[in-house]
C-alpha cells in the first residue's frame, strides 16, 4: 500500500498536474488565438472596447446577479466555489508536500477554517446536486457529466476530511488517502477537457461573448445592404 | 492520418518530453536528469547535439560557396534551404549547449572576458559570430513573407554577398577549430580517432557531408509533401560531395598509415568495430552509391547515400567528442532523460524547419500546403460530426494536445529520488598528515597543499600565535585540528547537535539545564556553550558563537589562510606573491606521499574530481 501511495504522490501526481497545467494553458491559448484570428479577419474592426471590458468585469463578480432570478442557487454556487478553490490550494498539508518536494511554500489557511470550508463545500455541492435534479429547468439542460462532476468533486473533499479529522485504523487511513489522491488526480486530468476548464476560461469566454454580441450600432443596416434589402424592416 | 501528421506528432512528442526534462534540469540541476559528473562532464548532449550538429550544419557555407564563389547557378534554388538547415543546426547546437552548461547564465561571458589561453575561446566566438551571420542571411526570407522592416530586408539582400563571404570564412574557421579543440586530448582520445590532422579532417569531412545534408533535407521534404524532387540537380550537388568524401578518405587513411595505426583497425577491440562501422557508413556506402552514375541519379540511391553519410559523420563526431573520449576509471552511460533532450532538440529544429517550409518562400516557388488539395480536405470524424476546421486550426488543436500530453508524461517519468532536494553530498574531511610539515588534503585527492607548521609558528609569534588558527577546541581537548569541527569538505555542518545533547543516547541533558524554565525555548535565551564547556574557546576573550554551523573545510582554509596572507602581502610589497593562489597550491608533493597518492588514484573515485594523469608524475628531488 505504501508503494501505491508513493506512486500516486510521485509520478502519477506529476502526470496529472502536468496535464492540467499544460492542458489549461493550451485551451486558453487556443481560445485567445482563435479570438485574435477572428478579429484579424473581421471586416469591421470598430468595437466599443470600454463597454466590453466593463461588462466582462461585471459578469466576473457573481455577487451582482445574486438576488435577481435564483438567489438560493447563486448563494449555494458561490459558497461551493469558495471552498472548492481555497481548500486545495491553501491547505497546510498540501503546502507541506510542495515544500518537501520542490521547496516552495505560501501562506496557509488555519485548520479550523479549512475544516469548515470543506464541510461547506460538501454541503453546498449536495445542495446544488439536489437543486439540479429537482428543478425542471435545470434538469432539462443537464447532461450526464453535470451530475457526475459534483459527485467526483465531492470524493476528495470527503476522503480528505476523513483523513484529517477522524481517527481510523492505519489501513483504513491508507485506503482513504489513496482514494483522496487518485480522485484528485482524476479531476486534474479531466479538468482541461471538460466543462471544468471554465476555471481558467471564464473571464475570456465572457469577454468573447461580449465581443460577439456587441455589434456596432449600424450593423442592421450593413446586413440589409449586404443582402440587397436596403430599407427593409429588420 | 497521412505521413506528415504521423511525422509531426512524433516530433511534437519528443519535443514535449525534452521540454519537461529541460525544465526539471533548470529547476533541480544537472544531477537530477543526467549522469554527467566531474570526471565525465561531456555527455551525449555534447556528443550528439553540439559537435555533430555543427558539423551537419556545414551545408550552409558549402552550398553558398558553390553558388556564389564557383558560380554554379543551377543550385541557386537550394541556397535558402541550405542556409536554413545551417541556421537550425547551429541553433540546436547552441540550445543543447545552454541546457548542458553547468552555469548557462554565464554563457555571454566570453564576449566580455577574453581568455586567450582557452581552447574554447575561438570556438565560442565562431559559434556566436556564425550564428549571427546565418540569422542575417536567412532573415530576408521571413521578412519578405511578413512585409515587416522592408528597409532592413532590402539592405540585407543588397549586401548578401558580404554575408556569404563572412559565413564561408567564419564557418571554415570554426569547423577546423572544433578539430583543433580535440588536439589537447591525446591521452584521452582513442588513437584511431586522435590525429595531428584533426583540424583538417574536421573541415574536409564537414565540407563533404554538408551538401549531402541539404540533399537529404530536400528529399525528406519532397517525400513528406508528396512532391517530385529535382533529381538531376541534386545528383550534381551530390557529386561534389562525393569528390570531397574521397579526399577525406585519403587524408584519414594516410594519416593512420603514416602514424602506424592501420593494424589497430583489425585488432578486434570494440573500438575497432565502431571504427569499421563508421568508415562503412561515412566512406564506403556513399562512395559506392554516389560513384556509380546510375545509382546517383536514382532517388533511392541518393537518399541511402546521403543518409548513410550523415549518420556516419554524426557517429564520427560523437566518437571524438564522447564515446572514445573516456577518462580511465570513470564510466558514463546517458540516462533516458538525456536521450529525451537530445532527440527533442533535434525534433524541435525539424518542427521549425517544416514550419518555415510551409510558411515561407524557401524554394523559388512557394509550395502551397498540399493538404489544402481536395484529397487532404478535413474529413468528418468517425465519432462525432464535428468539422475540425481548416488545416491550420486542426494542426494547432492536435499538436498542442500531443505536446501537452507528452510534456506531462515526461514530467511524470522524472526520477523521484533525484528531484527530491537532498542537498550536496557530504564528503568527510580527512586529517592533515605529516609532522612539522603538514600535507593538507581533506578529500584525499592527492592535490593538497603543504603547510609548514613550524615555520608558521615561528613567523607568527611562537606560543601566543596558536589561537590564531586553533580558535576553538573540541570538548576535553587542546589545540584541536581544523578537520574536527570543519568536518565536511564543501558544506557547512552542525557542530552543536541539539538533538544529541538532549537524546538519552547522547548527553541526556534535560531541557531546563540550558533553557530557563520560565522563558521561551529559543537559542537567544539559552545558556552559553562555555558555561558548561570551559575549554571550548582557546581565547578566553573570544566572542560567543552566533551560529552552530561550522563552515566547510574549503571555506575554513580559504578564509583563515587567505585573509592572513592578504594582510601580509599588503603590508609588505615585496611579498605580493603570498596572496596569490600558487603560494599554497603548488609544488611537488613529498616523497612519502607518493605511494599513497598512486594508490589513491588507481581506484575509481566517485566522490572527487579526477585530475588528468599528466600531473601525477611527482618530481624526484
Amino acid at each position: 500500500m505504501d508503494a501505491w501511495l508513493e506512486f500516486a504522490r510521485g509520478p502519477l501526481f506529476r502526470l496529472s498536474f502536468g496535464v492540467m497545467m499544460l492542458g489549461l494553458l493550451r485551451v486558453l491559448l487556443l481560445d485567445l488565438y482563435g479570438a485574435w484570428e477572428a478579429y484579424r479577419r473581421a471586416g469591421d474592426k470598430t468595437l466599443p472596447w470600454g463597454y466590453i471590458i466593463r461588462r466582462t468585469l461585471v459578469w466576473f463578480f457573481p455577487v451582482n446577479k445574486v438576488f435577481k432570478g435564483r438567489p438560493f442557487y447563486s448563494i449555494c454556487s458561490i459558497l461551493f466555489h469558495i471552498g472548492l478553490i481555497l481548500v486545495p490550494v491553501f491547505l497546510f498539508a498540501h503546502i507541506q508536500l510542495w515544500e518537501s518536494g520542490v521547496g516552495i511554500s505560501w501562506p496557509t489557511l488555519p485548520k479550523p477554517v479549512a475544516d469548515w470550508l470543506t464541510i461547506s463545500t460538501i454541503v453546498f455541492a449536495i445542495a446544488l446536486l439536489i437543486g439540479r435534479s429537482f428543478s425542471r429547468m435545470s434538469s432539462f439542460l443537464s447532461r450526464k457529466q453535470d451530475y457526475l462532476w459534483p459527485l467526483l468533486l465531492l470524493l476528495p473533499f470527503v476522503t480528505g476530511y476523513v483523513c484529517a479529522n477522524m481517527s481510523v485504523s492505519a489501513s483504513a487511513y491508507q485506503v482513504t488517502m489513496l482514494i483522496h489522491i487518485l480522485s484528485g488526480e482524476l479531476i486534474f486530468i479531466l479538468l482541461p477537457f471538460t466543462k471544468i476548464a471554465h476555471c481558467i476560461l471564464l473571464p475570456f469566454s465572457q469577454f468573447v461573448s461580449c465581443v460577439a454580441w456587441r455589434f456596432p450600432a449600424d450593423t442592421d443596416d450593413a446586413v440589409c445592404t449586404t443582402l440587397n434589402k436596403k430599407g427593409a424592416p429588420v | 492520418m497521412n505521413r506528415l501528421d504521423v511525422f509531426k506528432s512524433v516530433l511534437w512528442t519528443l519535443t514535449g518530453l525534452a521540454v519537461a526534462t529541460a525544465i526539471t534540469r533548470f529547476i533541480f540541476g544537472l544531477g537530477a536528469v543526467s549522469n554527467l559528473s566531474d570526471s565525465t562532464p561531456w555527455g551525449i548532449w555534447k556528443g550528439l547535439n553540439v559537435v555533430p550538429g555543427i558539423a551537419l550544419a556545414a551545408g550552409g557555407f558549402v552550398v553558398t560557396a558553390v553558388i556564389y564563389v564557383l558560380k554554379r547557378e543551377e543550385f541557386h534554388r537550394y541556397a535558402k534551404v541550405a542556409v536554413l538547415i545551417a541556421f537550425l543546426g547551429y541553433l540546436s547546437a547552441a540550445t543543447a549547449l545552454v541546457v548542458e552548461l553547468g552555469l548557462p547564465w554565464l554563457v555571454w561571458q566570453p564576449v566580455i572576458y577574453w581568455q586567450f589561453h582557452s581552447a574554447l575561446f575561438e570556438v565560442s566566438w565562431c559559434v556566436m559570430l556564425y550564428l549571427g551571420v546565418l540569422l542575417l542571411e536567412f532573415l530576408p526570407v521571413p521578412l519578405e513573407e511578413t512585409g515587416w522592416f522592408a528597409g532592413l530586408r532590402r539592405f540585407l539582400t543588397k549586401y548578401k554577398l558580404v554575408l556569404v563571404f563572412l559565413g564561408i570564412m567564419i564557418s571554415s574557421l570554426h569547423q577546423s577549430s572544433l578539430g583543433t579543440l580535440f588536439l589537447i586530448t591525446p591521452e584521452k582520445l582513442h588513437p584511431l580517432w586522435y590525429s595531428a590532422l584533426l583540424p583538417i579532417e574536421f573541415l574536409v569531412s564537414a565540407i563533404a557531408v554538408g551538401p549531402l545534408v541539404v540533399i537529404l533535407g530536400v528529399l525528406v521534404i519532397c517525400y513528406m509533401y508528396r512532391k517530385e524532387a529535382d533529381r538531376k540537380t541534386l545528383s550534381k550537388l551530390a557529386y561534389l560531395g562525393f569528390i570531397v568524401i574521397v579526399i577525406y578518405g585519403v587524408i584519414r587513411f594516410v594519416g593512420l598509415g603514416v602514424n602506424g595505426k592501420l593494424p589497430m583497425i583489425f585488432d578486434g577491440s570494440w573500438q575497432s568495430t565502431v571504427f569499421l562501422i563508421e568508415i562503412a557508413l561515412m566512406l564506403v556506402i556513399p562512395i559506392v552509391l554516389l560513384g556509380i552514375r546510375k545509382l546517383r541519379y536514382s532517388q533511392a540511391g541518393l537518399a541511402v547515400a546521403c543518409f548513410s553519410a550523415v549518420i556516419g559523420l554524426g557517429l564520427d563526431r560523437a566518437n571524438i567528442a564522447g564515446v572514445m573520449l573516456q577518462v580511465p576509471g570513470s564510466q558514463y552511460y546517458p540516462t533516458i532523460y538525456e536521450v529525451f533532450v537530445s532527440l527533442g532538440i533535434v525534433a524541435g529544429a525539424i518542427i521549425v524547419f517544416l514550419f518555415c517550409v510551409e510558411h515561407f518562400k524557401i524554394w523559388d516557388v512557394k509550395w502551397k500546403d498540399p493538404r489544402e488539395r481536395p484529397e487532404y480536405c478535413p474529413q468528418f470524424g468517425l465519432g462525432s460530426d464535428v468539422w475540425l476546421g481548416s488545416p491550420g486550426v486542426t494542426e494547432r488543436v492536435k499538436y498542442s494536445l500531443v505536446f501537452a500530453l507528452s510534456f506531462a508524461l515526461g514530467f511524470a517519468l522524472m526520477p523521484q529520488d533525484r528531484i527530491e532536494s537532498k542537498g550536496v553530498e557530504e564528503i568527510t574531511v580527512q586529517k592533515a598528515r605529516g609532522g612539522d610539515t603538514l600535507f593538507i588534503d581533506g578529500n584525499l585527492d592527492a592535490f593538497g597543499t603543504l603547510f609548514d607548521h613550524a615555520r608558521h609558528v615561528d613567523s607568527l609569534g611562537q606560543k601566543q600565535s596558536c589561537i590564531k588558527c586553533h580558535h576553538m577546541n573540541v570538548p576535553l581537548d587542546k589545540e584541536s585540528g581544523c578537520w574536527e569541527c570543519h568536518s565536511s569538505m564543501y558544506t557547512a555542518n552542525d557542530i552543536f547537535r541539539h538533538d544529541w545533547h538532549a537524546s538519552p543516547n547522547g548527553a541526556t541533558i534535560a531541557c531546563d539545564i540550558c533553557h530557563k524554565p520560565e522563558q521561551e525555548r529559543q537559542k537567544a535565551s539559552a545558556k552559553e556553550c562555555r558555561d558548561c564547556h570551559i575549554d571550548l574557546y582557546a581565547d578566553s576573550t573570544a566572542d560567543t558563537l552566533d551560529t552552530y554551523l561550522a563552515v566547510s573545510y574549503v571555506d575554513a582554509m580559504h578564509i583563515l589562510c587567505v585573509d592572513c596572507h592578504r594582510g601580509r602581502a599588503v603590508a609588505d610589497t615585496t611579498r605580493v606573491a603570498l596572496a596569490q593562489c600558487p603560494a599554497c597550491h603548488t609544488g611537488p608533493q613529498p616523497d612519502y606521499l607518493k605511494a599513497e597518492m598512486a594508490d589513491e588514484l588507481s581506484r575509481p573515485a566517485p566522490n572527487h574530481v579526477m585530475m588528468p594523469p599528466a600531473v601525477l608524475q611527482v618530481k624526484e628531488e
